[in-house]
């Protein structure tokens, strides 16, 4: 079956217009566990693989090394030569059949209960947690980029190859969105860790809602969406030195977030705006998120024994 | 850039470790290993790379080259990109030079960060905005930094004797005996990270 398709996939992914491409998954017939190829295509020079691209991969070889339970297991890393121009890497990884996206599509129709909601956000924090420990920002966390078994527990993907995704040249015609994307990288401001805790939060209020919170067409109207939920800025904490004057945007008010989340309780709406918080260095920390008393209620108790053996092994390291 | 800042006699050297051994160019240069065979190197290189394609393959019964299964272990399947998470879709890297040339990639510097997080200089000629945003993103990480139990967790990879030394300099310390390495390393919050207790004992 194999044979034919080779010589298809490459013109297909070469013109990258509108058609899909595919993947390779396959079994374990031993273990019964699935495995998928991610490739990526690395143009290369004289000197071969970029030190960049080579550095990458050993960061994740290392990550790897923890066995995190909310990141997804790398199993091996293939490079092969394609050309004097291009070496390609293929990435073994467990295969997950669904990511957050479609989990959330799926999900019938009252959305998912506030426990199962606590839940993966108790996963994909301690995930998060664990990257930002070890100098890792995600960069683009979204909900194509969290993947989630069919137990339940979530995933993350796509981390830690920050270059070789930056340029963001899937070879299907996906848009690259700006929904997930903090105002410090809207701004072109500077930026680390809480990047990904903004995109967290845009996922927090997604998983109730069932649609994304912020849908902006460009970064100018992403950023007046942003306000129109969480008020304009004052002054003082518009960062220096961006181009995008705060005098662009109309001065609107925050509004309460329960208006657009209104399904959310309490506590989580007060953590969900620690994290929407416009200032990178006043937004909580995946690890005192994890801490936040929306965690600490009483329905927590009923968490899966999967994820309490997450969150141990989280603060074990 | 920072070539810029070499004397002409270090750049004379480097450029001479660049050519060496084909152009001898200064008197430091020694030939310690006797002359060197590139085409042997050549094909040596080549072997150990087709070794480790053999590898690959032999493990996961799949032909990397052309992008085929084969019969083994793995039963592979080919499925439509649409039909598994949009992550497993094939990407293309582009060249270095492009990239680092590219605006909308602001990860060149991410990257050094996130490959040598203790060296904070990014590599280039730094503007003031550029300086800014090491010390900020230093601060940013501080916070992130604090669950030190995970930095020294990873050096159990590679246990220094000196680990031990700090364990029972540790209990004889007035701290209480009880005390967790966790709580311990709460404590002490304020001390970044990189600063293990191996370099403090010295």
């Amino acid at each position: 079956m194999a044979h034919c398709t080779s010589l298809q996939y490459e013109p297909v992914a070469e013109i990258g217009g509108g058609a899909y491409g595919t993947v390779y998954k396959a079994r374990d017939t031993e273990s019964g566990k699935f495995v998928a190829l991610k490739n990526v295509r690395v143009q290369t020079d004289q000197n071969g693989l970029p030190v960049s691209t080579v550095r990458e991969v050993a960061l994740l070889r290392r990550l790897e090394q923890f066995d995190h339970p909310n990141l997804v297991r790398l199993m091996d890393v293939c490079a092969t030569q394609r050309s004097d121009q291009e070496t390609k890497v293929t990435l073994v990884f467990e295969h997950v059949d669904q990511d957050l996206k479609t989990y959330l599509d799926r999900a019938p129709a009252p959305g998912l209960s506030p426990d199962r909601v606590k839940d993966l956000m108790r996963q994909l924090l301690c995930g998060l947690a664990f990257l930002h420990s070890n100098h890792v920002m995600h960069r683009d966390l979204k909900p194509e980029n969290i993947l989630v078994t069919s137990q339940g527990q979530v995933k993350l993907a796509d981390f830690g190859l920050a270059k070789i995704y930056s340029c963001h040249m899937a070879l299907t015609p996906v848009v690259v969105t700006l929904w997930y994307r903090p105002p410090e990288v809207l701004l072109q401001s500077t930026y680390a860790t809480p990047v990904d805790i903004w995109s967290t939060g845009c996922i927090f209020a997604e998983m109730f809602r069932r649609k994304p919170l912020f849908c902006g067409e460009s970064e100018m109207d992403q950023l007046g969406k942003i306000f129109e939920v969480i008020g304009l800025p004052p002054e003082e904490e518009w960062p220096a030195g961006v181009t995008v004057t705060r005098k662009n945007f109309a001065p609107v008010k925050s509004r309460p977030i329960t208006d657009f989340v209104p399904e959310i309780n309490e506590q989580g709406a007060k953590l969900l705006l620690q994290m929407l918080t416009f200032d990178p260095l006043k937004r909580i920390s995946a690890l005192n998120a994890l801490d936040h008393p929306y965690f600490h209620d009483e329905e927590t108790s009923t968490l899966t024994n999967s994820s309490s053996q997450a969150v141990e092994k989280c603060s074990r390291k | 850039m920072s070539h810029v800042q070499l004397s002409s006699s270090a750049l004379e050297r480097l450029v001479a470790r660049r050519t060496f051994p084909l152009h001898r160019r200064t008197s430091v240069c020694r030939n310690l290993f006797g002359p060197v065979d590139h085409d042997e190197r050549s094909r040596d290189v080549k072997a150990k790379l087709r070794e480790i394609i053999e590898r690959d393959r032999q493990r996961w019964n799949f032909n990397f080259e052309t992008n085929t299964p084969m019969d083994g272990d793995y039963e592979w399947e080919e499925v439509p990109a649409d039909k598994t998470p949009a992550f497993y879709q094939e990407t293309v890297k582009r060249s270095p030079s492009s990239d680092s040339a590219d605006p909308e990639s602001p990860a060149a510097e991410a990257l050094e960060r996130l490959a040598a997080p203790e060296s904070s200089s990014g590599g280039g000629a730094p503007s003031p905005a550029e300086v800014n945003q090491e010390n900020r993103v230093d601060k940013l990480n501080s916070r992130t930094l604090r669950p030190a139990p995970c930095v020294k967790r990873r050096r159990t990879d590679n246990t220094y004797i000196t680990d031990f030394y700090v364990k029972r300099k540790r209990a004889g310390d007035s701290r209480k005996p009880t005390d967790t390495s966790v709580s311990c390393h709460l404590s002490k919050s304020p001390i970044p990270a990189e600063r293990t207790p191996r370099k403090r004992i010295r």
